[in-house]
């Protein structure tokens, strides 16, 4: 072999792949995740929203007011030196209600987004897995989930059963969330079923709960990761719209939805009470849908490698 | 053809049964149930009951489902529990402003986006084409409530370019036909750009990338080779079947369209259907929204009918089984 080697003139091709080969191996995870941090702009949205995480967990290192404390003499008043983006209709300070509104609608948004996925891999998976009348069925079901747009269900369910607690607002939008992730869910159990390592472990005897999420499961979890992702900021919306219609959190609970319904009346006399919690959605929700689409590109294996 | 569209009518009406029922229990699933918000608390017992009777609360549940949608088949929804009036004529009444803004906003969001989508895949990778995206990432990233509110803060309120609220002015005596048209028009800019944003931003990039897709294929290379104009190659022989993916996405929005147009015209004061759906909501109006509830999803399974037909007959290689 090292013979014919010598013998053979490198061509311009053998020397282009040369790197390449010697380039160390990589796994599979290694390799998604260089492609993801080869990608900037979502790296950016990863750490901005790394940032903004960090400062809602450490708001009260950031601030020292009280997001609670009125004080009437600074009602809306103009953002100063103490008063980084001014005060609110009843004087509390901005940027410390804009940092603890974050907590909730962060917390809202992560926490639905976890529920809806469970529900949604369950669903999906016990569909996709056993086919037949069960999948029949569940899929019919979540075609009904699916007439109703997404908001109007929230709208009317939150409008007549919720009593604004956060854990009201995190289980609607989860319940009527999780539809899209069952089918895709589904439609990777059903290509994976037929897969000869999942025969292998049905032989050695693996019940069907193991065949699913031990051994399918972990194939399937790319597009899982970018729905999930994708389905934080569009829970994190979800809330901020109720909440701003009235159907939401109530008082004195408080996100950012919320503050831009307490605000609404000041739009003109002290804009940045309507500005500061629009654009902290704008931003939040921008840099998870970056991350998600990051993700759909690096998981994508016919991405090729530039 | 035709037995595929027959099966799918089926399937649609079977589903919006099943639909009815699920919003009948929802309603009567509310604590208290429904005379706890129709009746006043300090009415004596004996009235209550009467009224109970009256409105036919004291009967079982299926019986109630009975005579609620077979009244329901001959179009009557009931009388509204808080104007007294009949669900249909207060819906019927507030039609027209919801078509209005549902067709201009529609055609508006899918031309622009139409345009928008094929010069940034004309031009990929461009700096056209990058503002686009930077610009389609921000409008699907957009609280559009808040994006209305900010609309009607600068162009209404502080430029005055345009009308803040309603559907045209209060008193229009004096105004000439074209004035009358031109008022109506004015009022509509705002809501419409509020409606649309979400779904330009959306439906460009679809397009986008399904016109990047269709430009590899080789008939779009002889096209180019028969020296035709780049205009009439991507406009009249790409994008025709780029526009094939879009109609399903279309459909598939439909219902956040809807969703859409119930938060813009709250925003805008809008006087239609999607008002009348939240303060309905607020005012535990049960009639009507069951009506509204009833009505938003037909039209979304319509839609999806209609958009699945017009996919086989649009796109010729789709044979229906």
């Amino acid at each position: 072999m090292a013979t014919i080697q010598s013998n053979q003139a490198p061509t311009a091709g053998a020397l282009e792949l040369t790197p390449e080969l010697a380039r160390k191996r990589r796994s599979q995870g290694r390799i998604i995740l260089d492609r993801f941090l080869r990608n900037r702009v979502a790296v950016g949205g990863l750490v901005v929203l790394l940032l903004m995480v960090l400062a809602a967990i450490f708001a009260p290192f950031i601030s020292h007011y009280d997001p609670d404390q009125y004080n009437i003499a600074l009602q809306t008043a103009p953002p100063s030196a103490a008063h980084i983006l001014g005060n609110d209709d009843l004087g509390r300070d901005e940027l410390t209600r804009l940092l603890y509104g974050a907590r909730t609608s962060l917390t809202i948004g992560i926490t639905s987004m976890l529920v809806m996925v469970a529900i949604g891999v369950l669903v999906g998976a016990v569909a996709g897995f056993y086919g037949g009348w069960i999948d029949n069925l569940l899929m019919r079901i979540t075609d009904g989930f699916l007439a109703v747009p997404f908001l109007i269900w929230l709208f009317t369910v939150a409008g007549i059963f919720s009593n604004g607690s956060v854990k009201d607002i995190v289980i609607i939008i989860a319940v009527f969330s999780w539809p899209i992730t069952a089918r895709i869910v589904r439609g990777e159990f059903l290509g994976l079923k037929e897969r000869e390592f999942l025969l292998a472990a049905r032989t050695l005897g693996a019940s069907d709960a193991r065949l699913m999420f031990w051994h399918i499961l972990p194939n399937a979890i790319g597009p899982i990761t970018v729905v999930a992702t994708l389905g934080v900021g569009q829970n994190i919306i979800a809330e901020s719209i109720l909440s701003f219609f009235g159907f939401g959190l109530q008082k004195p609970t408080s996100s950012w939805g919320t503050m831009l319904n307490d605000s609404q009346a000041y739009i003109t006399s002290a804009p940045i009470l309507v500005w500061a919690p629009g654009i902290a959605i704008l931003i939040t929700v921008l840099c998870f849908n970056l991350i998600g689409d990051g993700m759909r590109d690096a998981l994508d294996p016919y991405m090729t490698e530039r | 053809m035709r037995r595929y569209v027959i099966r799918r009518l089926i399937q649609a009406v079977a589903m919006l049964f099943v639909m009815s029922i699920v919003f009948f229990l929802l309603i009567h699933a509310i604590p208290g149930g429904p005379d706890r918000v129709l009746f006043n608390p300090k009415l004596p017992p004996s009235v209550r009951i009467q009224l109970r009777i009256q409105y036919g609360l004291d009967q079982p549940l299926y019986i109630q489902y009975w005579n609620w949608i077979s009244h329901v088949l001959q179009g009557n929804f009931g009388d509204s529990f808080v104007d007294h009036q009949p669900v249909m004529s207060d819906i019927g009444a507030r039609a027209p402003a919801t078509i209005e803004l549902f067709v201009v906003g529609l055609l508006f969001a899918l031309v622009v986006a139409i345009l928008l989508g094929v010069f940034s895949a004309v031009r990929q990778y461009s700096l056209t084409d990058y503002v686009v995206t930077v610009l389609t990432y921000f409008g699907i990233a957009m609280p559009v409530f808040f994006f209305g509110l900010v609309l009607q803060e600068i162009f209404a309120v502080q430029l005055g370019w345009f009308p803040d609220l309603g559907r045209a002015s209060v008193d229009q005596t004096g105004f000439t036909a074209l004035e009358v048209f031109e008022d109506y028009a004015l009022h509509l800019v705002l809501p419409v750009f509020m409606f649309s944003l979400l779904f330009i931003a959306g439906w460009s990039r679809y397009l986008r990338s399904s016109m990047l897709d269709v430009v590899k294929q080789d008939y779009i290379r002889t096209a180019r080779a028969k020296g035709l104009s780049s205009r009439i190659v991507f406009f009249r022989h790409a994008l025709r079947n780029a526009l094939i993916p879009l109609v399903t996405q279309v459909a598939i929005d439909f219902g956040g369209i809807a969703a859409g147009a119930v938060i813009t015209e709250t925003i805008f004061a809008w006087p239609g259907m999607g008002q009348l759906f939240l303060s309905s909501l607020t005012n535990r109006d049960y009639p009507v929204i069951l009506a509204m509830l009833t009505f938003i999803t037909a039209s979304v399974i319509i839609a999806n009918l209609i958009a699945d037909v017009l996919y086989g007959v649009i796109d010729p290689r789709i044979r229906f089984s």
